[in-house]
Parts: C-alpha cells; sequence; structure tokens
C-alpha cells in the first residue's frame, strides 16, 4: 500500500469512527496512533513521543490565546454589554421594518467584537434580543433565524478562536489573520442587515415597526456601548497598530496572548465593577471556560498525533503533485474545498474541520498559483486569503441543518418554536453568506486590503 | 435494570468525582485569570520600563506556557465529566435510545484507554525530569533511570518536574474521570437511555 493509500484508508475509517459518536479527539488519535504504527512498523515512536507530546501542546504559547479568550468571553456574556449594545442599536435601527431584527445583528457584531465564540454569542444575544422581538410581534422565523445566523459574527469578527488555530495549523501571522478578518466580518453583518430589510419585504407581516427614538437618547445609549470599544480598541490596537513610529516594521504593544491576557482582565473588571460579574458568574464563567478549553486542546492534541502520521504517509506532498498533474484550474480546487467544508459543516462542528482538513488542504492551496482578475496572489496572501474562506464557510455550517448548534441554542430559548420554523427563518441569511463567499473569492482585495495598509 | 452494576454506588461515587472535577476546573480557572493578571504587570511594567522599580516581569513568557498547560490538564475531568467532548452524534440519534446509550459507553470506553496512555506517557516524561529518589523507589514507581540533572525552564530555571508534576494530577484524575464515566454510560445502557449531565 502506498502512503496516499494508506492515509486515505485511515481518513476514511477515521471518518466511520467519528460518524459512530467516537469523540472526534479519540477517533484522530487512534488514526494516527495505528496509523504511525503501520508505517514504522511499530508503536515505541509514538510511545517515547507521548512523553512529551501532551504537556508540549499544552503549554504552546499561541495556543494560550484560546482559553484567555475565551475567558475574555464568558466574563463578556455577564458583564450587561450585551444590553447596551442591544439597546443602542435598537434605538438607531428599531424604527424601521424589521429594524429590531437588525438591531439584533448589529449588537451581535458588536459582542464579536469582545467574544470569540458563535456559540456564547448567540446564547447571550438571545437571551436580550428574542424576548424582545418576540413582544413587539416579529414572525417566529425571522427572529430565532436572525439571531442564530447574527451569532456566527462571533467568530467571524476578531477575535476569533478558529482563526487561532488556522493560523498555528498554517503558520501564519495571527495579527494578520485578525485584521483580514475585521472587514469580512462587517460585510457579513451588513449583508444580514439587507437580508433583514428584503426579508420583511417579501414577508410584510413577519415584522413590525415602532416609534422613532429622539436623537438625544440615541446618543445616550449609543455613548453606553463605550466600554465595548475600548475593550476591542486596546485589544486589537495593542496587538496590530504600530506604537513606534521611529523604528522599522509594526511594533505592536504586545502579543496576541497578551492581548487576550488584557482582553480578559479588563473585560472581568468591567464586570464586577457594574455588579454583573458576581463571584457567582465569576465561577461558572470559570467552568463554561474549563469545559470549552479541555474540548479545544484534547482535539488539537488528537489532530497533532493524526497530522505526524499524514507527514509520515508523505499523502499531502502526493495528493498535491497529484493536482499539479491534474491541471485542474486553481479556483476548481478551491470551489472543491469550499464546497465540501458546507457539506460536511452540515454534521460537524467547526473546529474539528479545520483541524482535519488544513493538514490536507492547506499544502494544495500554497502549491496553487492563485490569478484573480489579473492580479496573482502571493503565498502568503492566498494563506491569509484561504484562512478567512475557511473560516466563513465552516461557520455556515453553525446554521445549516440538521446539525447547527447555533439553531438549537436559539431554539433552546423558545421552546414553543418549532425548529423547522427556526431552519426556514435561517436559510436567507445561509444564501447572505454564500453571495458574501463569491463576493470574497472574487475580490480577494477585500480581505487582504487592511492587511496591505497596517503591514504593507 | 438485569446487569445494571450497583446504581447507588456509582450515583455516591459521581458525586465525589464531581466535586473533585469542579475543584480542579476552578483551581485552573483560578490560575489562568492569576496568568491573565500577571501578563497585564508585566505589560505595564514593560511600558514603564526605567521608571522607579517598573519593568516587565521575568520569565512571564514561560509562567503562561507553564501555568497554560496546568490549567488545561486540570479542565480535562470536568469536560469529560459533562459530555463535553465534542462527537457527531447525527447518525445514532436515529437508533433506538439503548443504542444510542451503547455507543455512548464505546466512546467513554475509548477516551478512557486514550486518557489512561496520555496519564502513563506523562509520568514517564515527569521520571524523566525528576532528579530525585533512591533507585529501587524509581523502579517500583516505574520512573526510569535517574536524570543527572533537573531540567529548567530558560529564565527562572524553574525545575521542569514542577509543571510536568501538576500537569499529571490533572492528567490522573482526567482518567480517573473517564474510568467513572464508563460506568455511568453502563448503567445508562442498563437502564435504556442516556441521562442529562
Amino acid at each position: 500500500m502506498t502512503g496516499l493509500e494508506l492515509a486515505l484508508v485511515a481518513f476514511a475509517l477515521m471518518l466511520v469512527a467519528i460518524f459512530l459518536r467516537v469523540p472526534i479527539g479519540v477517533a484522530m488519535a487512534a488514526a494516527g496512533f495505528i496509523g504511525t504504527w503501520i508505517v514504522l512498523g511499530r508503536p515505541s515512536a509514538t510511545l517515547s513521543q507521548l512523553k512529551t507530546l501532551t504537556y508540549d501542546t499544552f503549554k504552546s504559547y499561541s495556543l494560550s490565546i484560546v482559553p484567555l479568550f475565551l475567558l475574555m468571553g464568558q466574563f463578556a456574556t455577564k458583564s450587561g454589554m450585551s444590553g447596551a449594545l442591544f439597546q443602542a442599536a435598537s434605538d438607531w435601527l428599531g424604527h424601521r421594518k424589521g429594524g429590531v431584527a437588525m438591531a439584533s445583528v448589529g449588537a451581535c457584531a458588536g459582542f464579536g467584537a469582545v467574544c470569540g465564540s458563535s456559540l456564547a454569542t448567540a446564547s447571550t444575544m438571545g437571551q436580550v434580543a428574542l424576548p424582545e422581538m418576540r413582544k413587539r410581534g416579529y414572525s417566529d422565523s425571522l427572529s430565532t433565524g436572525v439571531l442564530a445566523a447574527g451569532g456566527t459574527l462571533g467568530i467571524l469578527i476578531p477575535p476569533s478562536i478558529i482563526l487561532v488555530i488556522y493560523a498555528i495549523l498554517a503558520q501564519q501571522n495571527i495579527v494578520k489573520m485578525f485584521v483580514a478578518a475585521l472587514i469580512p466580518g462587517i460585510l457579513a453583518a451588513i449583508g444580514y442587515m439587507i437580508t433583514v430589510a428584503v426579508y420583511v419585504r417579501v414577508r410584510p407581516d413577519s415584522a413590525t415597526t415602532a416609534e422613532r427614538v429622539p436623537m438625544a437618547q440615541r446618543m445616550r445609549t449609543l455613548a453606553g456601548i463605550w466600554p465595548v470599544v475600548v475593550i476591542f480598541g486596546l485589544v486589537m490596537g495593542g496587538i496590530a497598530a504600530d506604537w513606534d513610529w521611529t523604528q522599522d516594521g509594526v511594533q505592536a504593544l504586545f502579543t496576541p496572548t497578551e492581548g487576550a491576557a488584557v482582553g480578559a482582565v479588563l473585560t472581568g473588571l468591567y464586570g464586577w465593577a457594574t455588579g454583573g460579574l458576581t463571584w457567582a458568574g465569576f465561577k461558572d464563567s470559570v467552568l463554561a471556560t474549563a469545559q470549552a478549553t479541555a474540548m479545544i486542546f484534547f482535539i488539537v492534541w488528537g489532530a497533532q498525533l493524526f497530522n505526524s502520521f499524514l507527514a509520515f504517509t508523505q499523502a499531502p506532498a502526493q495528493l498535491v503533485d497529484w493536482i499539479a498533474a491534474s491541471g485542474l484550474a486553481p479556483l476548481t480546487v478551491l470551489t472543491v474545498m469550499l464546497v465540501a467544508y458546507l457539506i460536511f459543516g452540515c454534521v460537524m462542528d467547526s473546529l474539528s474541520m479545520i483541524l482535519l482538513t488544513i493538514p490536507i488542504f492547506f499544502p494544495i492551496i500554497m502549491s496553487l498559483e492563485f490569478v484573480i482578475l489579473g492580479y496573482a496572489l502571493t503565498p502568503e496572501e492566498a494563506a491569509i486569503w484561504f484562512g478567512i474562506l475557511a473560516l466563513i464557510v465552516v461557520e455556515v455550517g453553525l446554521i445549516t441543518p440538521p446539525v447547527g448548534m447555533n439553531l438549537f441554542i436559539i431554539n433552546g430559548m423558545a421552546r414553543d418554536i418549532p425548529i423547522a420554523r427556526t431552519y426556514a427563518g435561517v436559510a436567507p441569511f445561509v444564501i447572505s453568506d454564500l453571495i458574501r463567499v463569491v463576493i470574497l473569492v472574487l475580490f480577494p482585495g477585500i480581505t487582504l486590503w487592511l492587511v496591505g495598509v497596517l503591514f504593507g | 435494570m438485569a446487569f445494571a452494576l450497583a446504581p447507588r454506588a456509582e450515583a455516591a461515587t459521581g458525586r465525589v468525582i464531581e466535586r473533585v472535577a469542579r475543584v480542579l476546573a476552578y483551581a485552573g480557572g483560578f490560575l489562568l485569570s492569576a496568568i491573565a493578571l500577571m501578563v497585564c504587570a508585566s505589560i505595564i511594567g514593560r511600558a514603564l520600563d526605567g521608571v522607579a522599580f517598573f519593568g516587565p516581569i521575568t520569565g512571564d513568557y514561560e509562567l503562561v506556557e507553564a501555568g497554560t498547560a496546568i490549567a488545561v490538564f486540570a479542565f480535562l475531568p470536568w469536560c469529560q465529566l459533562k459530555k463535553g467532548h465534542v462527537a457527531v452524534d447525527i447518525v445514532v440519534q436515529a437508533l433506538p435510545p439503548r443504542l444510542k446509550a451503547l455507543s455512548g459507553l464505546i466512546g467513554d470506553i475509548l477516551l478512557t484507554i486514550v486518557a489512561y496512555i496520555i496519564a502513563w506517557r506523562l509520568f514517564l516524561g515527569f521520571g524523566e525530569k525528576f532528579p530525585y529518589g533512591s533507585d529501587g523507589m524509581r523502579e517500583v514507581l516505574g520512573m526510569g533511570y535517574r536524570p543527572f540533572f533537573a531540567e529548567t525552564t530558560y529564565e527562572l530555571e524553574i525545575p521542569v518536574w514542577i509543571p510536568y508534576g501538576l500537569s499529571w494530577l490533572g492528567a490522573a484524575f482526567f482518567f480517573v474521570t473517564a474510568l467513572y464515566t464508563v460506568w455511568r454510560s453502563w448503567n445508562w445502557v442498563a437502564q435504556g437511555q442516556e441521562q442529562a449531565v
């Protein structure tokens, strides 16, 4: 059996195990361990590697961003920021037809700026916005659909846990990935608002209008979102802005890990000062962070074993050769990958998909020459661009049935709404996502422009 | 209920395991918060470097690394107890509840094997860093040959066996928790369906 065949068999068996509900980290570790055993003819190499591998994986300085951002997001959910964001957005947009739904999108985007997780964004904003929309007579479909979709802004707008993992796997600069995610994230929010506007035009009975709020009050509630602006500004400004013009290059104030620590401390202090983050709330935050962190690190650990097996088989390199020989157009290959993410996203979570596929997809992307509208992307540009595209399509998985975690979370808050209505309500937002992906594929400049300005 | 294994004892054990896992998760969370505060202090010190006593904290980088590792190991038992490790259950969702519970049991058994391997190998890694103990004691504990000197971190020269040992506590209890979840899943199969945790 050639290395490529062995890798394919291992990959297929691993997928079977995953679909039989073996925990994903276990399936990846087992496939990697047994596969390496077959390649080398003995298990001792992996066993001796494991004496240090687990500790070395868990102590990774880049990965330590993950628990810190998770903690920050947990603090943010308890700090009252979600209420302030929604109030401001709804004062500014609520008088329009479907305005409260648009406001939910805006508030989700704002919350996404301090929270790196989609599920936390969906559940936090859902608690604030869902009762309000229902009270004002918005249809079940629209109110649950818009919140499920809005939740994905939590991860599309930096900070973003998935981008950290992608950057580590693809050996890219985390800061540049965050910067690149900013404009596509804002586009996502605008796209969702446009979707709401179209939705209420097609289905006028699905939303209501409200009294216009006087400008003085609008300004007052807008001022109420200052903590979000300050914390996001400090974290992103600290890791991405140039703080010393006298020296060449970008002299950031701190590393991404330090930025995450600053964000967690500031959010925690703000929550404590406003009384939102009590001692019990702090302990809750710790437990939620513990569960999410352990889940992520365990999969990352399994992926390490699987990826070192893949490297032994040389399958990724052989795939690269095969694709080069096949003469497939780069955009065709990219499209196939993105569609694969969309299909798998229906049943798998986004982090597992990234960990499973990037070691295979990324070398292929790097081997291709992307020339789009006459402009040839450099390898680094292609890496950043692909990361953002992959991020968006795996996040679509959170809102596509049958397994879309955001749909379940929002639907779980309103048990009287049948899940079919939530599915129907989110469909227009999925279409909006797909349109955005096409635009970002055709115009890489949208993603890469800000990176060029800051780091050019 | 014919083949349920001491369900009462299982429930009692579960309460003890939950208490310990919770304490470990809190400890990890406090450690993580302390790291975040330490990093902030180091940034402020670095920004004001030269003013009075201010300066960056020596070894902040390696403190973050060791602290995160210990915290993550301490988080593992809680995650397993709360069924937090992701699995795809779309296929088994269509099966009868008892078969679904069986798939959970199989997953927990496999995870327990993995948890054992992690803890076992980490202990050997610890043994390679730990420069103490008589040969007899080391042999009984399976720690391997004694290293001639303790490997330390770069700046603070903390012996690496300390974070390894603390991490091993989490890893060992992860294995204990995983064993317990096998017991719990077995009884769920006996009952005919899984329960919420």
